[in-house]
């Protein structure tokens, strides 16, 4: 089957997120259609007898019809499913190696995952971080809901720098279901200190998944000769050789992510790392058939 | 030290450009920025260090290239001291030999001042010593190196003893010329010793030509004063005789600073005195010489060249100038053949313009073109076709067997040679529109262009008020000379060269229907009979009384087919066997006469008289020979004795070794610049 996924490049001239959105997931699922075994959260659960007072709109006519008795579809996500996306925004993702900042790609992926809740009649909510909580959108299945969390994403900027307790304190605040919390962020810190501010997530039967976002020039920089590389986080300056980029930095971060996995999985965390030169629809589309054969 | 063009050393600011490059410029180099620095280690590195090596080198040798080049715009020098060539210098004797040292000098009996002059130049040449090197040169009318620059005494006192006297006018202007180029070749002092009367007539036009080089000194030997001279000064008289009894010489005799005298004049033919007349010579007055003329009406002259001279009794001190030689050739009428088929008026025209010459005679013998053509052409001096139209078998040829040799031929077109497609034996071709205007139309042409210095068109100005209504459109081809053009730029008179001839064609006609100029007596008469005289020569005219150093014509063109001849004044062939072949011309250098025979074959007597200023023997004042040997001084104040040992300080130049570190600098850069470029990459 001949796929054609849609470039991160393409996608940063649409202006409209809602948009992007759509058509990140439009083309996702009409593939999960044809895919029957493959599902997100949310899904039928069973019959229930309908009371007065229930919502007509979720009555199944259809066996009304043949059994004429009231029967509510209910579906499992509605009643117990909350998704959170943690957007960071911190000044290490402004970078770009070509053309398209991490940060737009985060917001891509956040506004793919919000909408594909929404699709599903998830409760979603949004929290904008850096070293503070910059934006957040409770979560809720409300009319306008989505508007708001892509409000949300759109209004994201590049802040300072990456503080994660900050951000889980406050949900932790709020959560008071079991759902499902997505963390986006390029995780400039040691995976240690970063699985020891996510895990009380964990604590509370939330699934946690990880998308760490970083660009091949990230993982693999590629150097013609001696540079001065500033940090974007705290502005400091250091004189880099290309032998040095090339062969030790690699290694570094070649443990860097796999320590990074090892520990998310350990504390029984989804761990996806997202390449920003890779098309959007296909790291997801790759994350969901992971996610389905773990199930 | 120092610089000739001091103000380029501003340049050196340009400096400030590498110094901004490679210090200040090199600190705001852009960091790259990356997300975050945390795998990443401070170290210093060795590639940078090398990089920053490389700066330093490049930013000296950039700075370097700066530095040298503004030096090299200001044309840096150093003042080196030279030895004045070690007390050498080169002693030049010049002696006089021109026509007015044949003069006895004054307090001697019977001694030239040529004879003294050489007597002097021995003395100066008893006194150079022997390391010094000396040359002897001749003054004429050109300067001639006897020697070359010896040391030795014998070959100098030799050189002067050949120096013989000449007839060639003297001539400072020339001595100044070669000193000077003689001491830019030989680069050390140089010290002119100049014998000669110092004639007031020698000295240039211009004093500047008289100009000395910078280590030149001169100093003079004068050779006979200021003397009163007596001299025929001038003749003029005609070339050609054809009737004895009507002659006409008339003889200018001038004293140079002599008083009022009566002096007999005598005019000589081939050596037998056959009139003499006397002449009162009037003193002269503010400095021009008195002046009286002589008329002689009569000169019985045989058939042929004969040598005639006009001489008078002076008994002065220069013997050489009381006679002036002349030639006159005795002849026959010259016979020109007039073909004409019997149209128009054209031969009356021609032959009453040819009728009223008393110089010229010319007889005109008129032929129809058929009987031209199988007639022999060889007696006649020019052979004219009037108006003729496609001519019968045979002339053509003719014609051209007539002018080959030498001959020439004058062709006329008219109306009839509209009907031929090329002027016959000239060749150009007759343009087949040639619009040969109908006169009713009233409109005419005036002449646009005219070469006034051809024999033809002398004193013709631009045939000023006349008409010309129809003319024949000739294109000339690229060795034609047209020699004069109508105002719509047709040509009305070309000449072309045929062989060794000459073919003169007029492309209007000879009577008054198609021009008018037979009815301008003052253009028309002198048109004609130039015109007969050039071509019925059968070359161009040679000059038969000229003065010593003329040239004359031996051959022109490229033929090399006849030889020429000359025999000098005592019957001696002047001209070796490849001379008589190849020159083209041969200079006169003494009085006398001359027998000439040209390549063409035409043979004349050319009379060589010694110019008429060297008579004059007035001599130069003092204050302008002193002016003269200042400006070979060196400066002022010095008096000429060369100095010994001297220092002199010349400016020398630092450029060309600027200009060597500036390429080997420029070199260097490169290489740098290169592996600092090429740098990265590798690694």
């Amino acid at each position: 089957m001949v796929q054609r996924f849609l470039d991160p490049a393409v996608l940063g001239q649409l202006n409209s997120l809602d948009l992007v959105a759509k058509t990140v997931v439009d083309g996702f699922i009409s593939g999960l259609h044809r895919s029957p075994d493959f599902g997100f959260s949310q899904e039928f659960a069973e019959y229930r007898s309908y009371n007065p007072g229930d919502d007509l709109r979720h009555v199944d006519w259809n066996v009304f019809a043949r059994t004429e008795r009231m029967y509510l579809k209910r579906y499992r996500g509605e009643t117990n499913c909350q998704v959170n996306v943690l957007l960071d925004t911190s000044g290490s993702m402004k970078f770009a190696s070509k053309g398209m900042q991490k940060l737009d790609y985060a917001k891509f992926l956040a506004a793919s995952v919000l909408y594909l809740a929404h699709l599903q009649r998830d409760a979603a909510g949004l929290i904008v971080f850096d070293e503070e909580v910059r934006h957040f959108v409770q979560p809720s299945t409300r009319q306008g809901q989505l508007h708001r969390l892509l409000h949300g994403v759109a209004e994201a900027e590049p802040g300072k720098r990456t503080n994660l307790t900050r951000p889980f304190a406050h949900l932790m605040d709020f959560l008071r279901r079991r759902g499902m919390v997505a963390v986006i962020s390029d995780f400039w810190e040691a995976p240690e200190k970063v699985i020891e501010m996510v895990s009380p997530l964990r604590y509370r039967g939330n699934e946690v998944v990880l998308f760490h976002l970083l660009d091949p020039e990230e993982i693999r920089p590629k150097l013609k000769h001696p540079v001065m590389l500033e940090d974007l986080e705290t502005g400091e300056m250091m004189e880099v050789t290309p032998d040095y980029a090339a062969h030790e930095y690699r290694d570094k971060m070649t443990a860097h992510l796999a320590d990074i996995d090892s520990r998310a999985k350990g504390a029984g965390m989804d761990y996806f790392l997202v390449d920003t030169s890779r098309p959007l629809d296909a790291a997801l589309r790759e994350y969901l058939a992971l996610r389905t054969g773990r199930l | 030290m120092g610089f000739l063009t001091p103000w380029f050393l501003a340049g050196v600011v340009g400096v400030g450009l590498p110094i901004w490059l490679h210090l200040l410029k090199r600190h705001k180099s852009d960091p790259k920025p990356f997300p975050s620095l945390m795998f990443f280690e401070r170290r210093e590195q060795s590639s940078v260090v090398h990089r920053r090596l490389d700066h330093i080198l490049l930013f000296i040798l950039r700075t370097a290239m700066l530095i040298l080049l503004a030096l090299l715009f200001a044309n840096p020098f150093i003042n080196r001291a030279t030895p004045k060539a070690a007390g050498k210098k080169l002693v030049v004797v010049a002696v006089d030999d021109s026509f007015s040292m044949r003069a006895f000098a004054s307090g001697t009996s019977g001694e030239s001042r040529l004879d003294k002059a050489k007597r002097e130049a021995l003395d100066i040449i008893s006194g150079i010593p022997a390391t010094t090197a000396a040359e002897v040169v001749a003054l004429g009318g050109t300067v001639e190196a006897m020697t070359q620059q010896t040391n030795d005494p014998a070959e100098l006192r030799g050189a002067v003893a050949a120096i013989k006297p000449s007839d060639s006018r003297a001539s400072f202007g020339e001595l100044a010329r070669f000193t000077r180029t003689l001491a830019e070749s030989s680069k050390m002092p140089i010290e002119v010793h100049l014998v000669s009367d110092l004639q007031k007539s020698a000295l240039p036009p211009g004093f500047t030509d008289l100009r000395l080089a910078g280590d030149t000194t001169l100093i003079l030997h004068p050779v006979g004063g200021e003397i009163p001279n007596w001299t025929v000064e001038n003749v003029k008289a005609p070339t050609h005789v054809y009737d004895p009894k009507r002659v006409r010489i008339q003889a200018t005799v001038a004293g140079f600073g002599t008083p009022a005298a009566k002096r007999n004049v005598s005019l000589v033919l081939n050596g037998h005195q056959v009139q003499s007349k006397p002449v009162d010579v009037p003193a002269g007055a503010d400095g021009a010489p008195g002046r009286a003329q002589v008329e002689f009406d009569e000169l019985a002259a045989s058939y042929g060249p004969n040598r005639c001279e006009i001489k008078i009794d002076s008994a002065d001190a220069l013997p050489g100038d009381d006679s002036f030689q002349f030639s006159v050739e005795r002849g026959d009428p010259k016979k020109i053949l007039f073909i004409d088929n019997g149209r128009g008026n054209g031969k009356l025209y021609y032959q009453t313009a040819l009728d009223s010459s008393t110089d010229a005679a010319f007889a005109l013998d008129v032929q129809r073109p058929e009987t031209a053509a199988t007639m022999s052409l060889a007696g006649y001096a020019l052979v004219v076709l009037n108006n003729l139209g496609p001519l019968p078998p045979g002339l053509e040829e003719n014609l051209e067997r007539y002018v080959n040799p030498g001959k020439s031929l004058l062709i006329v077109l008219g109306p009839a040679s509209v009907a031929m497609t090329k002027v016959p034996v000239e060749g150009d071709p007759i343009l087949p529109a040639s619009s040969y205007a109908a006169r009713e139309t009233e409109r005419f042409l005036t002449v646009g262009d005219i070469d006034s210095g051809h024999p033809v068109m002398k004193g013709l100005e631009r045939l000023d008020g006349v008409s010309f209504y129809q003319a024949v459109r000739v294109d000339p081809s690229k060795d034609a000379h047209v020699l004069a053009k109508l105002n719509d730029q047709t040509p009305l008179l070309l000449e072309r060269q045929i062989g060794q001839g000459k073919v003169l064609v007029f492309t209007s006609t000879l009577d008054n229907i198609s021009n008018d100029l037979p009815v301008h007596g003052a253009y028309w008469v002198p048109f004609v009979l130039q015109s007969a005289t050039y071509l019925g020569g059968g070359g161009a005219e040679q000059p038969v009384n000229v003065a010593v150093d003329s040239y004359v014509e031996l051959r022109t063109g490229e033929s090399k087919n006849a030889a020429a001849e000359v025999l000098d004044q005592d019957g001696k062939r002047a001209l070796s066997l490849e001379e008589a072949t190849n020159a083209k011309t041969y200079q006169l250098t003494r009085e006398g006469f001359f027998d000439v025979k040209t390549a063409s074959g035409q043979q004349s007597l050319i009379a060589a008289h010694a110019d008429r200023r060297e008579s004059d023997l007035g001599v130069i004042p003092q204050e302008t020979l002193d002016l003269w040997k200042g400006t070979g001084a060196g400066g002022a104040g010095s008096d000429g004795s060369g100095g010994n040992g001297e220092q002199k300080t010349t400016p020398w130049s630092l450029s060309p070794i600027l200009l060597l570190l500036l390429l080997l600098v420029a070199l260097a850069e490169s290489v740098v610049a290169n592996g600092y470029l090429r740098a990265p990459a590798e690694r």
